[in-house]
């Protein structure tokens, strides 16, 4: 998604999009050693904690330059959004707030009826007016800081993918499942079955 | 040559190359958190389009991941840049280790120089670990941005002195579709 600003104005131009390339995926890990290790002083092993390559990544950019990204890793039946940040000369600018709606509204689509986060106190106020709520009153503490568990409810509609959607828009770019994609373009093509006779020789 | 520290907080301190996926991005990570996050460069300067074309070295304290320098193949020199230190791993003299892992690796593939540009400010440190600016200072010659250092890979043939001040163009990086060198080369 591209917000064009009002012509006119010097307003930048905001981007934000799924990490679809491996590209996108090292601006978003600079990103965050950016300000986790380099701001934060968090440990590389702490920030980089394993869960990468099963999450999906999102960038938001700010005149074309990476300026903020979160991860979103999912369980059964609720999203988690986590390790979101934005670079410091991007603060003030407010892009917290469109980013996680996005984030939401990507989940949503996805068919999650819950978005959950672990918010640093400093942050519940913020996450309140956004539609989140704590899940329990009881907080807990890692790398250094205090959390609390937040939940917000989501309105899966008839639009949201099932088993019974259309195959082809299960394909396409999780973020674009409103677009045709690259394979739907490959369906020209028809269906030749180069490798039939792979399995039989296998049977 | 002051000395370099072997293990901090009863970690070992160790260098290795980047060989894999997992090292190089140990690498930006570190590069990211010192220039992105530390100093506010922008991603787009920072990751400048050179890392796949360059040797990247990495300083471990444990298997905590501090420190990394990336040098690049030229020629007739090999050119470390991006050094960074984890800022809480500081004052150990790791910056030091990564560049002595440079100039070894530069001796391994049979070559006698190491260049590198420098701040001003930081010339004094590049001078204290044995090098030298390629072209001595001149007076009044404080509003150059980046100065040229210089240091033989084997200490006991020191470099000739370079003539030409011109044959080093200092400017910040050759553009990414040029032949990726700067505009002449160090000669000896």
């Amino acid at each position: 998604m591209t917000t064009q600003p009002p012509a006119g104005t010097n307003r930048p131009v905001v981007t934000i999009k799924l990490a679809s390339t491996s590209d996108e995926l090292l601006q978003c890990y600079a990103l965050r050693a950016a300000v986790f290790m380099g701001e934060q002083q968090c440990p590389y092993w702490e920030e980089f904690d394993g869960n990468d390559y099963t999450a999906s990544h999102l960038m938001l950019y700010v005149d074309g330059e990476p300026a903020a990204s979160m991860r979103v890793r999912w369980f059964a039946g609720f999203a988690k959004l986590e390790r979101a940040i934005i670079l410091k000369r991007y603060r003030s600018m407010g892009l917290f707030i469109p980013f996680v709606e996005w984030a939401k509204e990507f989940c949503r689509k996805k068919g999650y009826p819950k978005a959950y986060l672990h918010g640093q106190q400093r942050l519940w106020k913020i996450f309140e007016k956004d539609g989140f709520h704590r899940v329990n009153d009881k907080p807990f503490h890692f790398s250094d800081h205090e959390y609390g568990a937040f939940v917000c409810d989501l309105e899966v509609g008839e639009d949201c993918p099932t088993v019974h959607t259309d195959p082809m828009v299960l394909n396409r770019p999780e973020d674009q499942l409103d677009k045709a994609g690259i394979l739907e373009q490959s369906m020209d093509r028809g269906a030749s079955n180069p490798h039939a006779d792979w399995t039989e020789k296998r049977a | 040559m002051s000395a370099i520290a072997q293990s901090i907080g009863g970690e070992p301190v160790t260098t290795k190359l980047a060989m894999k996926m997992e090292d190089s991005l140990q690498a930006f990570a570190v590069r990211a958190a010192c220039f992105i996050g530390e100093l506010e460069v922008p991603f787009s300067e920072e990751f400048d389009g050179h890392d796949f074309g360059a040797t990247h070295v990495i300083a471990y304290v444990g298997d905590e991941p501090v420190g990394t320098v990336r040098v690049r193949w030229f020629q007739s020199f090999a050119m470390p840049e991006r050094l960074a230190v984890m800022q809480r791993f500081r004052g150990h003299n790791i910056g030091q280790m990564l560049l002595e892992r440079c100039r070894k690796l530069a001796e391994s593939r049979g070559c006698n120089m190491l260049y590198a540009q420098a701040l001003p400010a930081d010339v004094k440190y590049w001078e204290k670990q044995g090098w030298r600016r390629l072209v001595p200072e001149e007076a009044g010659s404080a509003a150059k941005r980046i100065v040229a250092v210089v240091k033989a890979v084997d200490p006991s043939k020191p470099l000739p002195d370079v003539e030409a001040p011109e044959v080093v163009v200092l400017r910040r990086e050759p553009q990414l579709d040029s032949t990726g060198m700067p505009r002449g080369t160090v000669s000896n």
